[in-house]
């Protein structure tokens, strides 16, 4: 006789991995301490971060300057190594080499050979992924016409402004068609038409059923797009969830009340002391992801409460 | 495979596109060209040893240099730019990164010494003409023996370092040479003796020496007298008839008069016979320079992984520069043995031979390191041709796969420690 959880722990092990792979990412007590060169004054860039990002989603990872956001992204890519913690990129370890083949990376700063031009860049990323040739032309074509640089294609990238370095950045990230997306600050340097040209892109990317982890400090760009968001601050994740479960607080109740003078007002108020008035709408009230970002921040700084710098 | 030829293409590339490679080229260039124009004194032999010399320096220093200056600033660089992110964060094994690196650094060399060997070996080729022309002897590659052994006749001889002295009368050199062979069979053997002398009165500058030439198999003894000038080497030909097809051949040398010391190194005596074709001996140099770079570009690739950019230029100029004084330093910590042992006067100045507490202390803290450093750091000897294009020596075999082993062997030491330390690097 087996009793029913001993039978749900024996499929346990094929279960977890098939959840993992459910998971574009997940990091699991996520640590970071930069050295000095000597091994001394650390920098806890990343303490314990534990988020999971669903297949298909956008996630945008929030948080101001220095607070560790570039910091998650390098370790899921394995440009630098946790000093506690695992991460998993589309269910294999960050140090799995081959899993890059699905994964496009977006830098903060997008430096590339400044010899080359856009043409040829595309083709040396393309030919890292062992794109066959003819396939590498089509995409190279297609991308730029994406990006909008076609124009430029044959410009050495020395010449580029930042904002076409942001985009060829972006055709660059998205040169092998891969699954999982990882972009740092996309629309850092980019003006309001290629701000929206990048979100309308994430969100295309999501609709052919990608999955995109986007950092950011620009709040705005993420309140449109986002599924879901993280807010991180020195290192620590603050709170994470979809926008409308963070945005919105249930002890407050919102009237929105249309063509009333000052008086009557006044006499409402008066009223709905005494009993029910009328009411047009009564809903959550519902903020700006900006004063939430600004709450959780102040609220930290307020405190004093700072663990980021340590010294031994 | 692929991705390592794509990072090599790109490495080259960008070496082109930068500039810098044709800046050294350029450089190279003008020096070898400038070796035409040089003043010489002496006869059209002179002449042609000096453009030689001067291509051959010119080929070594601006390649060296252009092979140090772009490996070890390559990776920096592409940290600093943020560059190598994008490409590790691409699926590429970052070994592959590292072979991918040395293969266009040896691109680059391989243009670099194309370009230049090839401008060199027409200038060679047009000045040997010209001065041949006028009765000189040109270029030459001729093949030189050494001796399987070199023995000191008598009892009272001193060994200072590894020079040998020998006085009048009581001692001889006795060199023995095996295995003559030359497809010139009836072109004259040549000798040729570079000693230190040492002479009564300081001021001569001559000393007379007796010199028997023998001939084991047939016992047939030839004995000249000559005079050795300080600082100018002894030559004479033999006619190789008096080898008798035996291929060997005994040489006895002994200053005549009592008073006289002759210092005697291993390689003072060297015979040549036959002449090899000059085209090929300079390719072989090339091949052995090249092993150099290569040398070079492995060594600043390991520094590059854990160096930042100026600290690895250093380090590797460094570590070029110590290659090729090896012997200097490993002189220094003879001639402090010297000063601890004081065996013997000659060859060491008088301020060296008093003890000095200075020196005594030199020896414990420098000694040893220097010691210990020459050996560790590669020594560039193993790739020094240059001399045999200026004596017009064919470079032997042995030489090319001595250079190449050395190469191999230091090759498998470093590449590793790379490997392993730029595995475990954080591409911030
Ligand atoms: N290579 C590094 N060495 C030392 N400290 C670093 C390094 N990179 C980042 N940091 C520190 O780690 C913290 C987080 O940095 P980062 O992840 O770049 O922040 P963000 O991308 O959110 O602006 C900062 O305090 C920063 O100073
Ligand atoms: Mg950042």
């Amino acid at each position: 006789m087996i009793l029913p959880f001993a039978v749900d722990n024996l499929f346990l092990p094929g279960k977890a991995w098939k959840l993992s792979d459910d998971f574009a990412i997940k990091t699991e007590d996520l640590t970071k301490a930069y050295r000095s060169f000597w091994g001394r004054r650390k920098v806890l860039a990343l303490n314990k971060l534990n988020v999971v990002i669903k297949k298909g989603e956008i996630f945008g990872l929030l948080g101001p300057n220095g607070s560790g956001k570039t910091t998650t992204l390098k370790l899921l890519l394995g440009l630098i190594f946790p000093t506690a913690g695992r991460a998993y990129i589309l269910g294999k370890p960050t140090d799995d080499v081959a899993v890059k083949n699905r994964v496009g990376f977006l830098p903060e700063e997008s430096c590339f050979y400044r010899f080359l031009n856009a043409d040829e860049t595309l083709d040396f990323y393309g030919q890292l992924f062992r794109i066959p040739r003819k396939e590498r032309k089509l995409r190279i074509d297609r991308l730029l016409k994406r990006v909008g640089l076609e124009f430029a294609r044959k410009r050495p990238l020395k010449q580029y402004s930042k904002g076409m370095l942001r985009r060829i950045g972006i055709a660059q990230a998205l040169i092998n068609d891969p699954d999982l997306i990882i972009l740092d600050e996309p629309t850092s340097g980019l003006d309001p038409i290629g701000t929206k040209e990048t979100k309308d892109l994430i969100v295309e990317l999501k609709a052919q059923g990608k999955t995109v982890l986007l950092c950011s400090h620009l709040l705005s760009d993420v309140q449109d797009i986002c599924d879901r968001v993280a807010i991180i601050d020195k290192g620590e994740l603050q709170i994470s969830g979809t926008i409308g479960e963070l945005l919105s607080s249930k002890d407050i109740v919102e009237l929105l009340i249309r063509n009333l003078s000052k008086e009557t007002i006044g006499e409402v108020e008066m009223f709905i002391q005494e009993k029910q008035g009328e009411v047009v709408s009564i809903k959550n009230p519902s903020g700006t992801l900006e004063d939430l970002f600004l709450k959780i921040v102040h609220e930290r700084r307020e405190t004093g409460w700072d663990k980021s710098e340590m010294s031994d | 495979m692929q991705q390592i030829l794509v990072i090599a293409k790109q490495t080259f590339k960008e070496a082109v596109r930068n500039k810098i490679l044709f800046i050294f080229i350029i450089l190279g260039l003008i020096t070898i060209c400038g070796s035409v124009f040089m003043p010489v004194v002496g006869d059209g032999r002179e002449k042609i040893k000096i453009v030689e010399s001067m291509c051959f320096r010119s080929i070594t220093f601006f390649g060296t240099l252009a092979a140090v200056l772009l490996s070890a600033s390559s990776i920096p660089t592409d940290i600093e730019n943020k560059v190598l992110s994008t490409v590790t964060a691409k699926p590429v094994q970052r070994i592959n990164i590292i072979f991918g690196k040395i293969l266009g650094f040896v691109y680059i060399i391989g243009v670099l010494l194309l370009i230049m060997g090839s401008v060199s070996y027409v200038l060679i080729r047009v000045t040997a003409l010209k001065e041949s022309s006028q009765g000189g002897r040109g270029l030459l590659a001729r093949e030189k023996f050494d001796p399987v052994d070199l023995q000191i006749a008598g009892d009272s001889a001193r060994k200072i370092g590894n020079v040998s002295w020998i006085g009048g009368g009581k001692e001889a050199a006795v060199w023995k040479f095996k295995g003559l062979y030359s497809k010139d069979k009836n072109d004259d053997l040549e000798i040729e003796a570079n000693f230190l002398i040492e002479a009564k009165k300081k001021s001569i500058g001559k000393i007379p020496v007796k010199v028997k030439i023998i001939n084991p198999s047939s016992a047939r003894v030839l004995t000249e007298s000559m005079e050795i000038s300080r600082n100018k080497p002894l030559f004479f030909k033999l006619n190789s008839k008096s080898l008798d097809g035996s291929g060997e051949l005994t040489v006895v040398v002994s200053p005549e008069n009592p008073d006289d010391f002759l210092g005697i190194r291993s390689d003072s005596l060297r015979l040549f016979w036959g002449e090899k074709s000059f085209g090929c001996n300079y390719l072989k140099g090339l091949i052995v320079i090249s092993t150099q770079f290569f040398l070079m570009v492995i060594i600043a690739v390991l520094g590059s992984t854990f160096l930042s950019l100026p600290v690895n230029i250093l380090f590797c100029l460094f570590v070029f520069f110590c290659g090729n004084i090896t012997d200097f330093m490993r002189d220094l910590s003879t001639v402090i043995n010297i000063i601890e042992t004081r065996e013997h006067d000659h060859g060491v100045s008088a301020v060296m031979q008093k003890s000095n507490i200075f020196l005594i202390y030199l020896n414990h803290i420098i000694k040893k390191p220097i010691l210990l450093l020459s050996y560790i750091l590669p020594d560039f000897r193993y790739f020094s041709v240059g001399k045999y294009f200026i004596d017009g020596i064919n470079i032997p075999g042995i030489k090319i796969l001595m250079g190449f082993g050395y190469a191999v062997l230091y090759t498998l030491f470093c590449l590793p420690i790379s490997f392993f330390v730029f595995k475990r690097k954080e591409i911030a």
